[in-house]
């Protein structure tokens, strides 16, 4: 063939590929959509996000653009994209608690939840549809993980102490007690309990986690920070006294490091067996089954927040005794509050992203959340995902597939399963400036605690001084309000 | 261009230029500008903005809005409470017992100001070539507005309480008193001048004006002796004990690398070394080292018994290590400034007092001290500013802990912004422009200064 | 013993005090590589090895392994790269033009005595504060702001200047610039992120290569300053007597004389820029990401990965040790300037 008839050819052939891709570009939903998706460098979130955004864009054409940034300033990153207008991000992974600084900003997606049948929120637990996804009644985000704390014990020391999982505090401190620096078998004492004490880390929501069970007894409308009825902190009282105790005691029984140590330290410390309990998130559960991680494979139990068989009678301010009126819900006696801490990492989107975007966007929390693909990233550690949906529950094959025995799989969903199910958990904070509320004012005091700098009454008053004048400052009555709507609060 | 020409043939007369000479004339008669034009330039359009706008934010409340923010002017607020209201234990610490000792160093501080005005006063009047009129008067003067304006001013401290009730007393807004206090130290600058100090008034309202905040400083520092020190202690801690400790070691490790010995190169390339981590990796990398669990002297530490003791738990322990850090970050600054400053001092000088035998340490006295004494103000000037924004250890080894012990300004103004609170950062931030503005002109003046050869203003 | 103290030759060293002189700085050496050293064992560990407790030797105390080498070099490799080749970019070029433009100032300084007026200085600041709080409060636009700022500065002047004829000195000019460093980063992020929105420059290499090159100009000058005035004058004067222009002065004389200066200053500014963190969060998002922050990306909510951090670590340690092996001859030849002084 001749140079003319070649190029010819070429391009014929040329136009028919570009017809053929377009054709086939026609049918999927989002082509030629790219989405800006934002959040903390992985692998945890950043790695489904970026495995389940290939696949929605092998299915619909959308090309997802995974950005990551440093985990402690994911907050500060979004929030300047967005509140000066500069809207490069389409949408994000966060933290539900960040919710009243960003409300603001985020897409309204209730119409689109309740039109999307697909996403089975009727499967979601009732916490998270209702209380975790929305904001003065609607719903701007789409859950993904569902975050609260739990309790971890070694069934090996247990079992060896002959002691039963902690029900109370008090239990707890005392199994930390008799575990306290004894060799349980592998040669090395270990600690009684490790909780983390570091500053600006998590000690703020550990706190909350022994408090809740002595603060709140009568759901979550009962509120574990406020007094809902009259703004008053509920942090100058008998119950947060005893909560505080409680917390420094542990560190009686804890590493010596303890105070400079996050969720992150004591986390490695537990599976890599060093602790005979400890609090945490969901991640010990699939951690622990980790061999290139753990030594405790096998060897971890979990079960729900102990909590406390006295109560806070706000009146008085006084600690008392459980009965049926005070503490509707109670488990044998034991007033349980579990703490959804920070909420749980969900998808929300730019309001102010182009609509395809934002339609793309939903597409993609929304496959994301979808039980085929949701249930098989909960039982993946690294994923960061942990479960949420009821039916994550009851079908024990990815778990067992993922290495945990089926008592460890038992144990570990029914400590989740009990907390997701309480009527009387307890609700992070969300009110506007939560931030300078807990990370700021609870956490520095709770820092000089542990220092010794305060003692329980200076650490109360101080609390309760701090956070009465964010009040004053930052209107009490617009503060009230906002605690009354995000707890359902009358 | 225009010399003589040829011998016995008159000169060339002045040809006209060709525009291209004529061009290259105007911009060498331009010089002088066009040098310094795009630096000045540069450096002027980014620092004004932020400089101004952090000024505004610090006045203000930072709000979140729906689809935007709103910042809501507060006036002083935020600056009140850093310095006498709920965040004062934040900034300037916790007030204890003052123990005899703590009586004596601030006895102490006020005797180094008084000596320090009277030595700037007599440099001043030796340059300055006037009547040698004796400066101890105008020197007590001025040391006598700084103590009187510290003491009533002070938020914290001795004297505290008893200024709180004189203050009271007289039941004045609080910019009133700082008006009063300008007011007295141009009053005592002209009862100075009168008394022949030979400097001019502004000079001596910027001595006083840096004095009391000397005194103010001192005063906290002793009031929260026995207590707790707040973010200001703790950065002047870890600006005056780095910077000696990384000017001691740069100086000693200079000095030793400049000496007749094989494998200066390698020695000179390895020192090097530590300043080309990135400060956030340097900050983990420290974490890792200062773990006493699982970390590399984990077994020293149990060797020594130690075992039980964590350094996180004692507020000045944790200091010290933040301290090291910094130290073994910055040292190859300095190093590597005075290396190159040794190498080029004279060497005619130096190789003439070899010959002569003299112990080394005349030759360091006499020859190369003085031959550096520049370079080393001037880099010990910038390592001061520098380490006044000292973040990434303290952040990175113990959030700021334990307590608030280890928590620098910026690490305070990095912990509010975080939390959006934006006009209590910014506030934090300008005390930080102030306190490190003054160290540095104070440097600048009685020591870059003379190191140079010339006198303070 | 004697002979101990005594040295053999002239400008040697007698044996106790060269002993003494290696023992120190071989200690110096071990405290500066055992920390890396450290990194570099932990970047072959697994997450057991290094929670259990402290191991130092490979194959001896522990089994290496490749698994975060693997994970930074191969399995996100593409997000490796990228920062890696804007850090070079973005430092490199901010560092040329930081030292062409304040090399020039410096100079200046040194050899041309400036005298600006006090009242140009404070009326500028006006100006520009007029303009801040025209645009903040008022409302205005820029468009209508600058110029009405702009006839403030050069109405005002004259009247101000006959007022006010204090002159500031080139000691000023030089503190001003160092000056710009003190305040910290945090807080002027915000005012620069503003900034670089305005002109929809943001998460782009130019805005870091910019911002960087401001940020290091004044230390630039600084420290560029006092070589120019190691330099005597004399060789100016001669070369100004043949008929030399200041630029040809200052290009073909001076920088070459100044060159261990020179490297000096540019090998730490370019650290500088190589290791900038807080301005990088801010201005870059995706394209423009820099090599720091995945460093500082590492710790995530598990807490640090150690191993994938190490090796970032020791990944940005390259480009830099290769620079200075690199520049490095010129500061041993160039440092023997005693032909200078002498």
């Amino acid at each position: 063939m001749n140079q003319r008839s070649i190029s010819l050819w070429a391009a014929l052939a040329c136009t028919a590929a570009l017809g053929l891709s377009g054709a086939q570009a026609q049918t999927k939903a989002y082509a030629g959509v790219t989405l800006n998706v934002m959040t903390f460098t992985g692998p945890q979130i950043a790695e489904p996000l970026q495995r389940r955004g290939k696949e929605f864009e092998a299915a619909t054409g959308a090309k997802v653009n995974v950005i990551t940034v440093p985990y402690s300033d994911l907050y500060q990153k979004l929030l300047t994209d967005w509140s000066t207008g500069t809207n490069s991000i389409d949408a994000a992974i966060l933290a539900p608690q960040w919710m009243p600084d960003y409300v603001g900003f985020l897409e309204d997606l209730s119409p689109r939840v309740k039109a999307d049948s697909k996403l089975r929120e009727d499967d979601v637990a009732p916490f998270f549809r209702e209380f975790s996804q929305k904001y003065g009644g609607k719903t701007y985000t789409v859950t993904l993980d569902g975050d609260f704390h739990i309790a971890y014990y070694r069934t090996d020391v247990l079992a060896k102490l002959g002691r039963k999982p902690p029900q109370t505090w008090d239990e707890y401190l005392d199994i930390a007690k008799a575990a306290h620096g004894k060799d349980f078998g592998d040669g090395k004492p270990i600690v009684g309990s490790c909780i983390a004490k570091k500053r600006s880390a998590q000690s703020f929501w550990m706190i909350t986690s022994v408090a809740g069970a002595f603060l709140q007894a009568k759901g979550t409308s009962e509120g574990a920070f406020f007094d809902p009825a009259t703004m008053k902190p509920l942090v100058n009282n008998d119950a947060f006294a005893r909560a505080l105790e409680i917390y420094k005691e542990t560190g009686k029984y804890g590493p010596p490091n303890e105070i400079n140590m996050d969720v992150g330290d004591t986390r490695t410390l537990f599976v890599g067996g060093g602790c005979a309990l400890t609090v945490d998130w969901g991640d010990i559960g699939p951690l622990a089954v980790d061999p290139k991680a753990s030594k405790v494979v096998d060897k971890v139990g979990a079960l729900m927040l102990p909590g406390s068989t006295r109560v806070l009678d706000r009146a008085s301010g006084k600690l008392v005794a459980c009965d049926a009126t005070r503490c509707p819900h109670a488990v044998n006696g034991v007033n349980r509050a579990p703490f959804a801490a920070f909420g749980g990492w969900s998808g929300a989107i730019n309001a102010k992203a182009k609509p395809q975007a934002k339609d793309a966007a939903y597409a993609l929390f929304s496959y994301m959340s979808q039980p085929e693909q949701s249930n098989a990233d909960v039982t993946v550690g690294a994923t960061g995902f942990n479960p949420y949906r009821q039916s994550q529950f009851k079908d024990m094959g990815p778990w067992k597939k993922a290495g945990m025995s089926d008592k460890a799989a038992k144990d570990y969903l029914g400590a989740i399963q009990d907390s997701l199910n309480s009527p009387n958990m307890v609700l992070d904070l969300r009110i506007p400036f939560n931030q300078r509320y807990q990370q700021v004012a609870l956490d520095t005091a709770m820092a000089r605690f542990l220092a010794g700098e305060l003692d329980v009454k200076g650490t109360m008053k101080n609390i309760e001084d701090t956070w009465n004048e964010l009040n004053d400052e930052l209107g009490k009555a617009k503060q009230q309000a906002a605690y009354k709507a995000s707890i359902g609060a009358r | 261009m225009s010399g003589l020409g040829p011998q016995g043939a008159p000169p060339p007369g002045p040809a006209r230029p060709a525009p291209g000479e004529w061009l290259g004339n105007w911009l060498d008669r331009q010089a002088g500008t066009v040098f310094i034009a795009p630096a000045v330039t540069v450096v002027l359009l980014f620092s004004i903005f932020p400089l101004l706008a952090s000024a505004w934010l610090s006045l203000t409340r930072f709000s979140l809005q729906a689809g935007g923010y709103e910042l809501s002017f507060v006036g002083a607020l935020n600056y009140r409470k850093l310095i006498a209201g709920s965040q004062q234990f934040h900034l300037l610490g916790t007030a204890g017992e003052m123990a005899v000792a703590t009586w004596l160093a601030l006895a102490a501080a006020h005797a180094l100001l008084a000596w320090a005005l009277l030595r700037s006063l007599r440099r001043r009047q030796a340059y300055a070539q006037a009547a040698p009129r004796a400066p101890q008067g105008a020197a007590a003067v001025l040391t006598l507005a700084c103590v009187i304006v510290a003491a009533l001013l002070s938020p914290l401290g001795p004297f505290a309480a008893a200024a709180q009730s004189a203050r009271d007393a007289l039941d004045l807004p609080w910019f009133a008193w700082l008006l009063f206090a300008f007011a007295g130290f141009v009053v005592a600058a002209l009862i100075a001048r009168r008394l022949g100090a030979p400097a001019r008034v502004a000079g001596l309202v910027g001595r006083q004006l840096a004095g009391s905040v000397w005194l103010l400083v001192a005063l906290v520092a002793a009031g929260t002796a026995g207590g707790q020190q707040g973010s200001l202690l703790t950065t002047l801690f870890y600006v005056a004990g780095g910077v000696a400790l990384q000017f001691a070691l740069g100086l000693g490790l200079a000095l030793l690398c400049a000496q007749p010995i094989r494998g200066r190169n390698l020695f000179r390339l390895s020192f090097f070394l530590p300043l080309m981590v990135t400060p956030v990796g340097i900050a983990y990398m420290f974490r890792m080292l200062a773990d006493m669990g699982v970390g590399p002297f984990a077994p020293v530490a149990r060797l020594l018994g130690l075992g039980a003791v964590t350094w996180a738990q004692n507020a000045w322990s944790a200091r010290w290590v933040v301290l090291i850090g910094d130290t073994w970050q910055w040292v190859p600054f300095i190093f590597i400034v005075l290396l190159a400053a040794i190498e080029g001092q004279p060497r005619d000088q130096l190789e003439a007092a070899q010959l002569d035998g003299a112990p080394s340490w005349r030759i360091f006295r006499d020859i190369t001290w003085p031959a550096i004494a520049p370079t080393a103000a001037a880099v010990v000037l910038i390592r001061l500013i520098e380490a006044f924004k000292i973040v990434d250890l303290p952040n990175v080894l113990t959030n700021g802990g334990p307590g608030i012990a280890t928590e620098s300004m910026t690490l305070h103004a990095f912990i509010d912004w975080r939390s959006l609170n934006l006009g209590g950062s910014a506030a934090v931030a300008y005390l930080l422009l102030l306190v490190s503005t003054l160290v540095a002109v104070s440097f600048f003046h009685f020591v870059v200064r003379p190191a140079r050869g010339e006198p303070a203003a | 013993m004697k002979r101990l103290f005594e040295s053999q030759r002239l400008g040697e060293l007698a044996p106790l005090p060269r002993a003494l002189v290696y023992g120190a700085l071989l200690a110096w050496t071990f405290v500066v590589f055992f920390p890396l050293y450290w990194v570099l064992v932990t970047s072959f560990k697994e997450p057991l090895q290094v929670a259990d407790g402290p191991v130092f030797l490979p194959f001896v105390d522990f089994q290496p392994s490749l698994h975060a080498w693997k994970y930074i070099l191969v399995e996100t490799g593409r997000d490796t790269l990228r920062p890696y080749l804007n850090s070079m970019l973005i430092a490199s070029l901010s560092t040329l033009l930081a030292v062409a433009i304040g090399s020039m100032a410096a100079y200046a300084l040194t050899r041309i005595v400036y005298r600006p007026s006090v009242a140009a200085v404070l009326l500028f600041i006006a100006s520009v504060a007029a303009v801040v709080a025209l645009v903040l409060s008022a409302g205005l636009s820029l468009g209508w702001a600058l110029p009405l700022g702009a006839m403030l500065f050069v109405l005002g002047l004259r009247p101000l200047q006959r007022r006010i004829t204090a002159r500031l000195g080139n000691d000023d000019i030089l503190f001003w610039m160092i000056s710009q460093r003190i305040l910290p980063p945090v807080v002027s992020a915000i005012p620069i992120y503003v900034m670089f929105q305005q002109v929809h420059l943001l998460d782009t290499q130019f805005a870091l290569i910019v911002t960087y090159m401001t940020a290091n100009l004044p230390i630039v000058v600084w420290l560029m300053v006092d070589f120019f005035d190691g330099i005597p004058r004399e060789l100016e004067e001669s070369a100004a007597l043949d008929g030399a222009s200041r630029f040809r002065i200052l290009f073909d004389l001076m920088l070459p004389l100044a060159r261990p200066g020179l490297v000096a200053t540019t090998l730490l500014v370019l650290i500088l820029s190589w290791n900038e963190y807080l301005l990088a969060l801010f201005l870059s998002t995706a394209n423009a990401q820099t090599m720091p922050l995945l460093v500082a990306a590492q710790n995530a909510t598990r807490g640090p990965q150690w191993w994938t951090m190490s090796v970032l670590i020791l990944l940005m340690i390259v480009p830099v040790v290769v620079m200075t092996l690199f520049l490095q001859k010129f500061i041993a030849r160039g440092l023997l300037t005693g032909a200078v002084k002498g």
